[in-house]
């Protein structure tokens, strides 16, 4: 995969071949990027109706969020159009993908920041847990710099801030067919340390740091660098935002790119541990961790 | 009132972001809401703003709404009726 | 496994914290009133921001009223708890617009004035959550759930099921919404407000009144309680979530969604229809929510229908707190053994002949069912159990 060109721009599917001119009028990218994304995945695993649909989103619909701030303002008492208000809750992503379906399962939203994918993941493996058979869950983001200074917030003035949806089906059978297991998720908030945390996670699921065979990470402070360097050896660790860019919740991106790097099984460094530990931690007091393996 | 007409269904391509409509696709006596245009509810709202917003006309109540917003033509009389009560 | 409440935490219109609350439901006080700055009928809490700053000392610019109502509610809820490492705590918050209210003012001073200003980083929805983390010593899992009307109850769901999944013995959970422009506005541009007090199930309801507010439970186990030595209040015995999946903003007419909800949490709670003693209705005083709900209390009570009432002529609907602050209601409910009032009502729905409680009604409370449903068609029941 190649590094990405700082000015690359979202690159999307044709929203007509998944959502019908009517429905799609009135969404902004998360929306449109979350039911694309949705539809494929679905249809790629033979599901016609998940048992529930769970979205981590850290920002929601801002696009329709911020239109209907300019239009409270050039409204200037007057009139008032309704349509970007009632799409503007950060729940209309699932709430659009049921709407769509025709679903009526189980359907819940996250939006803690940079942990909102890690905590929907946590909740669709609750799901599992409890007797769901399948769960559509996805973390999805679109890039809006007017309501959220995302680079300001990170004091970090290169970032390459992206849009961009991650989808999966995650199911308690495989039913027979290649696929990753997704072993643990694990979601801290205001840590002192990324080692601390990383060492619980992975020995509560009976792992240690020796286990793994890559580390997708997004970091943006030194501190970080230097206490994910002391965990791994440098040539496990890969750096997921050269590739994505950056955005809160794409964790959701590195996890499919783990996937796809576990079924393929060429990469050295998973020759003989056939694991990938996700560590997010774009935002350096939260700590978002996806175990993978094959 | 022909003119009238047709800025009303220019009005509400643009308002309510219909692709590939054209002005000359909406007959003046087709239903909006539900069948014909297929228009919804939260369009029906956005009706509502777009007589007031560009025409000054007030629809009062929901029951007012549902008659006035049938098709384009009694839209249209709804605007001349009540320019005309206005002066 | 048992979940116990044993903490609420309470800031509406009709009080600054539990107690003032429940004498307020009692004496059928509304704490709706006309703004001056709107002229609608809106349920404000009764202290301004520099208020709640001076209560906890902080500076003034940093913090929305989410945070702050957050923060008083939350308090009052964790009062003497102490974050023990060994009780594995979390916090699960919830609101609709998060830090709107600074948001978008600083939004309309930039777009007028160019002055842009860091206050719009408290926008992100689980920036509050953090603060009031913080305040309360906890770290670990910190999360915020964003289901519009129904976020409160479902950070409270989500929280008992971390609980019973084992990622937690200790939650702090449910919801604060401040009064934003943005939703006075986006609410007006719906031309569903109420000029009057709502009359939430009234055959001549006219819509609703917006309000603001948080509140939070503290759920716990028997493992967490074994150490923390607090004492139950009641239980959380079930919950329930399902989608209507008719329409973005409005509830189908057979309340669908509403039925599975309630339907799933008294499975969960292994309780049939009979053993609800009393429902804390969802009840905006809209005409689609009013009657949706009650065609829904038809497909699942049939002619059993238990006492029920809207307490939204109270607090006016708090949109993502509602469930958090309707749940402390249904606890005390079950402390006190009483129904509570819907205010406004007169004439039932001729649809339906529904009549709500309109006054406390001392009765034998066991199981208490909390509805809260909101935009996107996410409907979500809790059942409370006396302990």
């Amino acid at each position: 995969m190649r590094e990405l060109d700082p000015a690359s721009e979202l690159i999307r599917p044709d929203y007509s071949d998944y959502i019908p001119a009517m429905e799609r009028r009135r969404m902004s990218d998360v929306q449109k990027m979350s039911i694309a994304c949705s539809l494929d995945c679905m249809q790629q695993a033979g599901i016609g109706q998940p048992d529930a649909i769970i979205v981590g989103t850290s920002m929601g619909c801002c696009v329709n969020i911020r239109s209907f701030l300019d239009r409270i303002l050039t409204a200037n008492g007057g009139p008032l159009s309704p349509t970007s208000f009632i799409v503007s809750t950060h729940n209309t992503v699932a709430g659009q993908i049921a709407l769509l379906l025709k679903n009526h399962g189980y359907n819940m939203t996250h939006t803690q920041n940079s942990l909102s994918f890690e905590q929907a993941l946590m909740d669709a493996m609750l799901g599992i847990k409890e007797g769901f058979q399948h769960v559509l869950v996805g973390g999805a983001d679109e890039e809006e710099q007017s309501l959220y200074n995302m680079r300001a917030k990170l004091n970090n003035e290169q970032l390459h801030l992206v849009s961009g949806a991650s989808f999966f089906i995650l199911s308690g059978d495989h039913g027979g067919s290649e696929g990753v297991n997704l072993l643990d998720v694990g979601s801290y908030g205001l840590i002192d340390s990324i080692t601390d945390c990383t060492e619980h996670f992975l020995l509560s699921g009976g792992q240690s740091a020796k286990d793994i065979g890559l580390v997708l990470y997004a970091v943006n402070d030194k501190k970080g660098m230097a206490e994910l360097n002391s965990i791994f050896r440098r040539e496990q660790l890969f750096d997921y935002q050269i590739v994505a860019g950056t955005s809160f919740t794409n964790s959701a991106f590195a996890m499919h790119y783990g996937i796809d790097m576990l079924l393929d099984g060429s990469n050295p460094c998973l020759r003989e541990h056939k694991k990938i530990l996700i560590c997010n931690n774009v935002i350096p007091e939260n700590l978002g961790l996806i175990l993978l393996a094959a | 009132m022909e003119d009238l007409k047709y800025e009303l269904k220019r009005q509400i391509i643009e308002e309510l972001k219909l692709e590939d409509i054209k002005p000359e696709d909406i007959q003046d006596d087709a239903p909006l809401i539900g069948d014909g245009l297929g228009l919804d509810s939260i369009d029906a709202l956005e009706l509502v703003v777009l007589l007031e917003k560009y025409h000054g006309v007030k629809i009062m109540d929901e029951e007012i709404g549902k008659k006035v917003l049938t098709s384009i033509n009694t839209m249209a009389d709804f605007i001349v009726e009540e320019k005309a009560k206005a002066t | 496994m048992k979940i116990f409440v044993t903490g609420m935490g309470i800031v509406t219109a009709i009080g600054l914290d539990a107690e003032e609350n429940l004498n307020s439901l009692g004496s059928l006080t509304t704490g709706i009133s006309r703004s001056n700055s709107s002229g609608l009928m809106l349920g404000e809490v009764k202290l301004s921001n520099e208020q709640l700053m001076k209560k906890f000392q902080l500076p003034a610019e940093d913090y929305s009223r989410t945070s702050l109502l957050g923060l008083l509610a939350a308090t009052e809820a964790w009062a003497n708890n102490k974050n023990d490492k060994i009780i594995r705590t979390g916090i699960i918050s919830s609101t609709s617009v998060g830090g709107m209210d600074r948001t978008e003012k600083y939004y309309f001073d930039a777009r007028k004035n160019g002055i842009v200003n860091s206050s719009l980083m408290t926008h992100c929805n689980g920036r509050t959550t953090e603060r009031i983390a913080a305040r309360l010593g906890i770290s670990g899992y910190i999360g915020t759930v964003s289901t519009a009307c129904s976020s409160g109850a479902n950070a409270i769901m989500h929280g008992a099921r971390l609980m019973e999944g084992n990622k937690l013995d200790r939650v702090i959970a449910g919801g604060s919404e401040p009064l934003a422009d943005f939703d006075i506005k986006g609410f007006s541009s719906l031309g569903i407000y109420d000029n009057a007090i709502c009359k939430p199930f009234d055959d001549n309801r006219m819509g609703l009144n917006l309000g603001e507010g948080a509140a939070f439970l503290v759920l716990e186990n028997e493992y967490s309680i074994s150490i923390s030595n607090n004492k139950p209040i009641c239980m959380l015995a079930g919950w329930g979530n399902a989608t209507d999946a008719f329409h973005q903003t409005a509830s189908s007419p057979d309340g669908k969604g509403a039925a599975l909800a309630m339907t799933n949490a008294m499975v969960k709670s292994g309780i049939t229809v009979d053993k609800i003693d009393y429902v804390n209705a969802h009840g905006t005083g809209t005409g689609n929510n009013d009657l949706s709900e009650s065609m829904a209390f038809k497909s699942v009570f049939g002619n059993n229908l238990p006492a029920f009432s809207s307490t939204k002529g109270f607090t006016g609907h708090t949109l993502a707190a509602a469930g958090a602050i309707e749940a402390v209601y249904c606890v005390q409910a079950i402390q006190k053994q009483t129904v509570l009032p819907n205010l406004n009502f007169t004439t039932p729905m001729k649809e339906t002949g529904m009549k709500p409680a309109t006054g406390f009604q001392r009765t034998n409370i066991e199981f208490v069912l909390s509805n809260s449903f909101g935009f996107g068609g996410n409907c979500t029941s809790l059942i409370f159990q006396k302990a």
